[in-house]
């Protein structure tokens, strides 16, 4: 009895010095806190509180059930059960472009059946909206009068991200809100966002230029990226003005080149580009668009096995392919998940299972599907361990030399 | 409520054009050139001979929004823009306008809330952060609050008013994950700094009931580890037992995304520092970040030793990059050795001065 009650105050000063913490940190600058908004809202403050003043995320997996929903929610529980959480991951459409409008909608739809608060891009790409758990059932319901859906959870084809593409962007080298839309609706695909039959998530991302803005070649199990072949196109004419007006600078464009590929005679003025060596690093392209732009033979790259969540840690994608047209991959794409799913161990990223398996071989069985590039090296970072194991004599000196970091700055 | 079988299927929003404003539909793929305009404010020109604004406004820490103030940015929108605006995938709003003047007169609404404008060009670009202790079950610290601390210290570069040598991308995950992905040219993960325990009652809860059973079934909270830390045995009384081998452990924490009830000590973690990642094909292409430094302390209110060690890493690329050199540029060019002592780091296995790999992404397709 008394050690029960011992126990109630402990946890109410955690949550006491919690929300001191939190009040410090609305209270630290300039910049607009997400603490003011949780305080607008309904979220459990509490909660989180008690997560600061512990110094561990409050946070256990919860449960919930929205008949024939599986996948798209998620339900939390504190661990002491005081306090419960559930919220939606909702598709956004291509692009995460609104008109107010239809954002308006959504928003009506937060409060009336959430806690008056969003995450307005998840790190899938999904909107999360937090839901009352009561009114879960009835807001599925709700959110798909609306046009959109509960995104991924789990063990499933998430939700897809691309970047802006041709809705506001010059660079866009193919139609990546138009590729998001065919893979969606892809039937082998569609069947594959409503249930949790994998080893684990699969994501999938495209990107129009090779700046990869939705990091694709990072991310994404199934990566899409706009390239060309050979040397960017160059209009002598364009650059000769922008050159004269002192826009451009072509002896810089020349020296700063990362593959050397650009060749400036300054007595002739005249700038050539070889393709075998360019890039695609889009240097001279953002210095000088548009009288230097990609070439004309358009490609879209198409790499697998990319994560940042994964057995083996991040790593980057493999290459496949060079596509006319993203949609080219889906056989292949389809064909490489059912192996997958077929063989690898729960929490094997694609990547992971990759690296076990190899992947050379899965070129030559698919071989059918896509034609695969033989160009091309196929590196791979894996086993970035982001953590490390101290003893406590190795993270006193390397808080030693933080503090005088530290001290530099604030004294 | 719906037959089953047609709830079971997705409600998918496409076709994407239903949902763009009149200006994107009529533009789409026609956009020629762009012009900036300070640090937040961009100049889509299409061919068509429109002229679209876009004002950048830096999200508050995980993005998380009232609708109450997002209600605010539809006002806005509306009252000064073309009722219309987008989320972009890092987490900053770009509220859409129709000409220079109307797109200052949202900016300038956007500053009488509270918020700021920038984050374009050669500055910092809005901060990553995973949720953490707002919803997550594995984060070890809270990246909202850390997150939160940054931001206040580095306003100045979000909104220009400090230039930085090119673009500058800062994530911060509350867990060795690192959900911000290792794309940004500074990395802040949170993780346990030694190796993680368990709660020696509820860690039955993902074991099997019965040792019996252990010649035919691996535990999957051992089945994850990648490197083989984690070893089951049976004990006397014939139920299951699990041991973290503190040599063989990285602190990775796949153990804890399968099982709730492995554990640590909040006054051994911390996070560590990584730098050099990035996304795009320039310079040296795609790089995941590499770690600077394994461990600091991460105290909130102030997280004061993260952020400083932000800031010196930021002065020290500023003092030595040359322009348009990102983070991983610069590390390429000058070398991770030289790095480590501009820093004054000391180096461990944990941290060996090993630059990021390079040579990913579309480059692989080019034949060397």
């Amino acid at each position: 009895m008394e050690e029960a009650k011992e126990a109630t105050d402990s946890r109410s000063s955690s949550v006491r010095r919690g929300l001191e913490i939190l009040d410090r940190v609305e209270a630290g600058g300039s910049w607009p806190s997400h603490i003011t908004e949780l305080k607008q809202s309904g979220y459990p403050l509490e909660a989180y509180a008690q997560g600061l003043g512990d110094g561990v995320s409050p946070w256990f997996g919860g449960s919930a059930r929205i008949p024939y929903v599986y996948v798209g929610f998620i339900a939390r529980r504190t661990k002491d059960g005081k306090h419960t959480e559930l919220h939606f991951r909702v598709y956004h459409p291509s692009g995460q472009i609104y008109r107010t409008d239809d954002l308006g909608k959504l928003l009506d739809f937060a409060d009336n059946f959430g806690l008056g608060l969003v995450e307005t891009v998840g790190q899938t790409g999904d909107l999360v909206i937090p839901v009352q758990a009561e009114h879960a059932d009835r807001a599925v319901d709700e959110i798909r009068a609306l046009g959109t859906d509960l995104g991924g959870t789990g063990d499933t084809f998430r939700d897809t991200a691309v970047c802006v593409g041709p809705a506001l962007c010059e660079y866009a080298l193919f139609d990546t809100l138009a590729a998001r839309d065919h893979y969606f609706q892809l039937p082998a695909v569609y069947e594959k966002l409503s249930s949790q039959l994998f080893p684990f998530k699969i994501k999938l991302k495209a990107s129009g230029c090779p700046m990869d803005c939705a990091r694709a070649v990072q991310r994404s199990d199934f990566a899409f990226v706009g390239t060309w072949q050979g040397a960017p196109s160059v209009d002598p004419e364009a650059l000769r003005v922008k050159t004269e007006a002192g826009e451009v600078d072509p002896a810089r464009l020349a020296a700063e080149c990362p593959g050397h590929a650009i060749g400036w005679d300054a007595a002739s003025r005249s700038l050539s580009i070889d393709g075998a060596k360019c890039q695609k690093s889009m240097n001279c392209i953002r210095a000088a668009f548009p009288a230097i732009r990609p070439g004309t033979d358009r490609k879209v790259a198409f790499l697998v096995g990319a994560n940042a969540k994964g057995r083996y840690g991040p790593k980057m994608a493999k290459p496949v392919a060079l596509l006319d047209d993203p949609a080219e991959a889906g056989e292949f794409m389809i064909r490489l998940i059912d192996y997958w799913a077929d063989r690898a161990p729960h929490k094997d990223r694609l990547g992971d299972f990759l690296v076990k398996e190899g992947f050379e071989h899965l070129k030559v069985e698919f071989k059918d599907a896509l034609t695969v590039e033989e160009s091309g090296t196929p590196a791979s970072a894996s086993r970035i361990v982001t953590s490390a194991v101290l003893s406590d004599a190795d993270r006193d000196r390397y808080a030693a030399w933080a503090e005088s970091i530290a001290k530099e700055y604030d004294g | 409520m719906n037959a089953p079988a047609q709830r079971l299927k997705k409600v998918v929003p496409v076709p994407y054009t239903r949902y763009l404003p009149d200006v994107v539909r009529r533009n789409l793929g026609h956009w020629v050139d762009r012009k900036q305009h300070g640090a937040g404010i961009m100049e889509h020109i299409s061919d068509t001979g429109d002229h679209l604004f876009t004002v950048k406004v830096g999200g508050t820490p995980n993005v998380r929004f009232s609708t109450r103030t997002l209600r605010k940015f539809v006002d806005i929108a509306n009252e000064h823009g073309l009722h219309s605006l987008r989320f972009t995938r890092s987490g900053s709003i770009e509220i859409f306008a129709g000409d220079l003047a109307s797109a200052k007169r949202v900016q300038q609404a956007v500053e009488e809330i509270g918020f700021h404008v920038g984050g374009w060009g050669h500055t910092l670009w809005s901060i990553g952060s995973c949720t953490a202790y707002l919803t997550c079950t594995t984060a070890v610290i809270d990246a909202p609050s850390l997150t939160n601390a940054l931001y206040n210290r580095l306003v100045p570069y979000f909104t220009g008013e400090v230039e930085l040598p090119a673009k500058l991308r800062v994530n911060v995950g509350g867990c060795p994950t690192g959900c911000g992905g290792l794309v940004a040219d500074i990395v802040l993960t949170g993780h346990y700094g030694a190796v993680p325990g368990y709660d020696p009652e509820k860690i039955r809860l993902c074991l099997p009931a019965r040792a019996d059973v252990l010649d035919k079934v691996v535990p999957e909270v051992q089945m994850v580890c990648p490197v083989n830390a984690i070893r089951s045995f049976a004990k006397p009384d014939g139920s299951v037992g699990i041991e973290i081998i503190e040599k063989k452990c990285i602190g990775c924490g796949r153990c804890k995304d399968v099982c709730d009830h492995i554990t640590w000590d909040p006054a051994k973690s911390g996070v560590s520092v990584l730098i050099g990642g990035k996304s795009s094909n320039t310079g040296v292409g795609p790089t995941m970040a590499r770690v600077l430094v394994p461990w600091i302390p991460a105290r909130p209110p102030d997280y004061r030793e993260a952020v400083a060690v932000v800031q010196k890493i930021i002065d020290v690329w500023r003092a030595n990059a040359r322009p348009g050199e990102r983070v991983a540029d610069f590390i390429e060019r000058v070398g991770m050795p030289a790095v480590f002592d501009l820093l004054g780091v000391p180096a461990s296995r944990w941290n060996r001065p090993t630059a990021p790999d390079t040579g990913f992404g579309v480059r692989q397709f080019v034949a060397r």
